[in-house]
């Protein structure tokens, strides 16, 4: 069999948006097969809903409200009412209010850095794996350096230095903690692919790395990388909300983070009255990573064809 | 052969100590590029709380603790490294001259003994029932711990940890959590007595706790995977077929092959300890190493922090290394000598 | 069980299996006796249920795997007989290897790569309450009968072993009780043609020494006609054919057999002209009425379609 009719084989067949959107009933019940996987589903549908439409219908309350103070109570504290389901915080303002409106920043940044990550992991992999020699060298060891030193206090000290003015700062600084594994997976795959004479073929026709990345190498890891940007939205998530907690960043409200750690600043933690401030963001996070976890199985199966078909 | 194995352990070693220096280096740099420093800090703390002058709290900081702002930080790096070279790790810059030493041998046991025994919990507990769970798959254990593991496994640790605090603790009142933070009740005479001990271990149930219930999940999951492909390898079947007691398969033939991948992972997160224990630390105002360096970090403690990252590149490379060893130990087909040995 | 001499009798057993496409059916209502002594080859293409039929047999189906019809009797040496589907957990356990053992086809991995030979060793005599000294000594004898260096084999890893080498432990460790009858499922697939040559050698002197009855399964003819008395052909989970080597290798009655004659590369004339059997078996979910193999024969008559024609005697051009 000769290489070049390897490499029209390979040209001709359906690009990877046009395989994914032909099968658009075949997606959805791929989702719907794995039933943790669509409660999982539906958990992030039902967070991106409640973040984004959400602040559309309920006003955002940032101003104590000393109005609130029911007579003979000792604090503003209040459990979750008609007016307010989720209660009222430390400064009398509607917790649900801030579930709303403090969910968005989070999500968003955790969104970047999860994007940010796989941009720069996919593209130093791809690097890595199809220049070889000294470049992937360098790449090679920073990213083996980088998994050596444990993440979370390399981010204490990153995070006072690298200041927060905007989201990106952030996410860009979780990119670089983050790009290594899925770095090494797709140097790996890209290795592999390199060796098969197609691909050689493909060089050989100067048909250049964009190329052979866009249409060999992503393609064959697509289901892998989705689920690896998933959880390094989780990871991303875990971190920032830690670093608040430590106090560790410049906190601004509404967020989910700012929520707890007010609360904690509050010694809320330790007063019943104030679980409520605490329980609704708490809950939030939880619910949020679980559904996240939950989500990729269902994505292993929209994007693992062998899945699809098999059983 | 002896050669063979002596250049590998050689090179391990090297490599072990080039790793270390380089996160050192790397950690110095980076600390010194922190905004604000430590006399900075506190002066202004001076400034703020005891109305001082910026000049009398200036002077009142010099004599506090001998460190200088203003010293190229390269000079800083040569000094630090020639003390290092004489395992001298720098005197803390702001608990008024303890040496950094002696402050990560008083709060490092702390850690070690809470991760360590959570570890230890969380890796026999998820080890034997992921075995079980994939030994009867599809029953009832495998289906409840299925889901427990997989949605205790997607909470973060300090959310657990707030949980712990808030429901059981604040509002269910099954745990006294005032009672319980910090590391051992006061006035209690540390010593090799009933009492202590079980006050140590009183209070390291919060954290202690909480690590298990963060990482036992993806303990189970994991073991139950890795025990479901090794119950479809021909070498099961074929034991079976010999007749052996299931007690018997069960530990050498499915329990030992599926715990090979695990104890790779088990060494590797020992290296993780110190790094993973900030936040929880933090919370249940545990005294560990983890605590002590978020409060180092607020207070650009450069010696302390300096300190604790080199315990924790330590702690990273030497369970690197154990992870070889075990495996190898654990594993006759990568045995050291062997024909693999170098790889 | 008429016969004295029969050592195993299976009498019309049919296996399925459960999958989410349906129902298999991967073995049906197959019968034969095996004879004191004797070696019973099963031969047919690879998914024909050869390896169901004795998994059936050892109690060791997949939890899929269902026995649906049928009676395996056994007779011990003191000619007391058993019913082997009929044992319970803890009876069919001391069945294994005391009375019938079995050597798998991927010798590659049928030793625990953990566990040294003697550990094995010991286990299995272990687990049937043979002394561990004496299971040493059977051992060693054993090696040095499948011409292996038995002491060095015996604290041997697997991985320090060859191919060829670990299939002959398996074979020696099948003979450690010495049980009446070795299943063998295709025992010389997985190694190279001189290894095969050599393992078929040792387990024809082992057979003299030690007088045991074989089923051997095999998809290779040649192996199959050098070493067994009687063979018997399946197809689709049937058996089509039995008799004596002889006869049904030089006067095959069933076309199916023929085509297996016809693919089998001959030793004899250089294996020139390898004709294979045009299509493929057909879905056991939903097996064909009449004769399995009347899609695919070349004397088919309409009269297949609908029952199985009487065997008439050929022979193979
Ligand atoms: N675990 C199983 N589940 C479902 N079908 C099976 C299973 N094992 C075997 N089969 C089917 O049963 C038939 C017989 O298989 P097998 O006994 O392995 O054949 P052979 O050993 O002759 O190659 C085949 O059609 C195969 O697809
Ligand atoms: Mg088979």
């Amino acid at each position: 069999m000769s290489a070049s009719a390897d490499v029209r084989a390979v040209l001709s067949e359906k690009s990877l948006v046009q395989r994914l959107s032909s099968g658009t009933r075949g997606t959805v019940r791929a989702l719907l097969r794995n039933k943790a996987g669509f409660l999982g589903f539906l958990g992030v549908m039902f967070f991106i809903i409640l973040t984004t439409l959400g602040p559309l219908v309920i006003p955002y309350e940032g101003d104590p409200r000393l109005d609130r103070l029911r007579p003979g109570a000792r604090s503003l504290f209040a459990p979750p009412s008609v007016e307010h389901p989720l209660g009222l915080d430390v400064k009398g303002r509607d917790v649900l209010s801030h579930i709303v409106h403090g969910g968005g920043p989070l999500i968003l940044t955790a969104l970047e850095a999860g994007i940010l990550t796989t941009i720069v992991a996919v593209a130093l992999g791809a690097a890595a794996g199809l220049l070889g020699g000294f470049i992937d060298q360098i790449i090679s060891a920073a990213s083996n350096f980088i998994l050596t030193i444990p993440q979370f206090p390399l981010l204490l000290v990153l995070a006072t230095i690298v200041t927060f003015d905007n989201r990106l700062g952030m996410a860009l600084l979780l990119a670089v903690l983050n790009w290594p594994t899925l770095m090494r997976a797709v140097r790996a795959q890209v290795m592999s692919l390199k060796s098969r004479d197609y691909v050689e073929a493909a060089f050989a026709l100067d048909l250049g790395l964009w190329h052979i990345t866009t249409r060999e190498v992503l393609p064959n890891m697509i289901s892998y990388i989705v689920v690896n940007m998933i959880f390094t939205i989780r990871s991303a998530m875990y971190f920032i909300i830690a670093l608040m907690f430590l106090g560790l960043v410049p906190l601004t409200e509404p967020d989910w983070g700012m929520m707890i750690f007010i609360g904690k600043q509050q010694g809320s933690l330790s007063n019943p009255e104030a679980a409520w401030m605490l329980l609704a963001p708490v809950l939030a996070i939880a619910l949020f990573q679980l559904s996240l976890v939950l989500f990729t199985r269902s994505l292993e199966e929209v994007f693992n064809p062998r899945l699809r078909q098999g059983v | 052969m002896r050669k063979l194995i002596r250049s590998y352990t050689f090179r391990t070693v090297v490599q072990g100590l080039i790793t270390i220096w380089a996160v050192m280096t790397f950690t110095f740099f980076l600390i010194r590029l922190m905004p604000g420093n430590p006399a900075q800090i506190k002066i202004d703390e001076y400034v703020d709380r005891y109305g001082m002058s910026e000049d009398q709290a200036r002077q009142q900081v010099a004599t506090l603790f001998n460190y200088d702002p203003d010293q190229p930080v390269f000079e800083q790096y040569v000094d630090y490294l020639s003390d290092l070279v004489r395992f001298d790790l720098g005197r803390s810059l702001t608990s008024t001259e303890t040496p950094v030493a002696e402050q990560i041998l008083r709060f490092l046991p702390w850690t070690l003994f809470s991760v360590g025994l959570a570890l230890l919990v969380a890796f026999s507990l998820g080890v034997l029932v992921g075995l079980a769970m994939a030994y009867w798959r599809g029953g009832l254990l495998d289906n409840v711990m299925t889901v427990f593991a997989s949605v205790i496994y997607a909470i973060p640790d300090y959310i657990i940890a707030l949980l712990l605090i808030m429901v059981a603790g604040v509002q269910l009142k099954l745990i006294p959590v005032g009672e319980l933070y910090g590391g051992s009740t006061q006035g209690i005479e540390p010593g090799f007595t009933v009492e202590y001990i079980l006050d140590l271990l009183k209070h390291a149930f919060l954290p202690v706790f909480t690590y298990v219930l963060a990482t036992i999940g993806g303990w189970m999951l994991t073991m139950k995977s890795s025990t479901i492909s090794t119950l479809g390898e021909d070498y099961i079947t074929v034991a079976r077929a010999r007749g052996l007691p299931e007690r018997r398969l069960l530990t050498a033939y499915v329990g030992r092959n599926a715990m090979l991948p695990l104890m790779t992972r088990l060494a590797i997160s020992i290296g993780f300890v110190v790094g993973g224990s900030a936040i929880i630390e933090t919370l249940f105002l545990y005294p560990g190493l983890g605590r002590n360096l978020v409060l180092a970090i607020g207070l650009r403690d450069y010696t302390t922090m300096q300190g604790i990252f080199l315990v924790i590149a330590i702690s990273v490379v030497v369970s690197n290394i154990l992870a070889d060893l075990l495996y190898g130990w654990l594993d006759p087909r990568v045995r050291l000598g062997g024909d693999k040995g170098t790889e | 069980m008429a016969d004295g001499s029969v050592v195993l009798s299976v009498e019309d057993i049919s296996i399925t299996y459960t999958t989410q496409r349906g129902i298999v059916q991967a073995v049906s209502n197959v019968s034969f006796d095996l004879h004191a002594g004797e070696t019973l080859a099963l031969i047919g293409e690879s998914g024909c249920g050869k390896s169901t039929i004795v998994l059936g047999l050892i109690g060791l189906l997949p939890k899929t795997g269902k026995i649906t019809t049928g009676k395996v009797t056994y007779r011990r040496r003191d000619g007391r007989l058993i019913d082997v589907l009929g044992l319970n957990k803890e009876q069919m356990r001391q069945f294994l290897w005391n009375e019938c053992s079995m050597v798998f086809q991927g010798a590659l991995n049928s030793l625990n790569p953990v566990l040294k030979i003697s550990s094995m060793i010991y286990d299995t005599a272990r687990a049937h309450g043979m002394r561990a000294d004496e299971a040493k000594k059977r051992a060693l004898s054993l090696f040095e009968k499948v011409r292996l260096d038995p002491l060095r084999v015996f604290n041997s890893y697997p991985h320090e072993l060859s191919g060829g080498m670990r299939q002959r432990v398996l074979l020696a460790t099948a003979l450690l009780l010495r049980p009446q009858v070795v299943i063998m499922d295709e025992p010389t697939t997985a190694v190279d043609i001189l290894t095969q040559r050599s393992i078929i050698k040792v387990l024809k002197q082992l057979r003299e020494e030690l007088n045991f009855s074989v089923i051997f399964i095999s998809h290779d003819l040649a192996v199959a006609a050098e070493i067994a008395d009687t063979v018997a052909t399946m197809y689709a989970g049937e058996i089509i054919e039995k008799g004596p080597v002889s006869e049904v290798f030089y006067r095959p009655r069933h076309a199916y057999t023929l085509g297996l004659l016809e693919a089998a590369p001959r030793l004899s004339t250089g294996a020139e002209e390898l004709m294979s059997i045009p299509g493929s078996p057909p879905d056991l979910i939903d097996p064909p009425k009449g004769c399995k193999f009347h899609m695919r024969c070349r004397f088919v008559t309409d009269e297949c379609k609908t029952t199985k024609p009487p065997l008439q005697a050929s022979s193979p051009t």
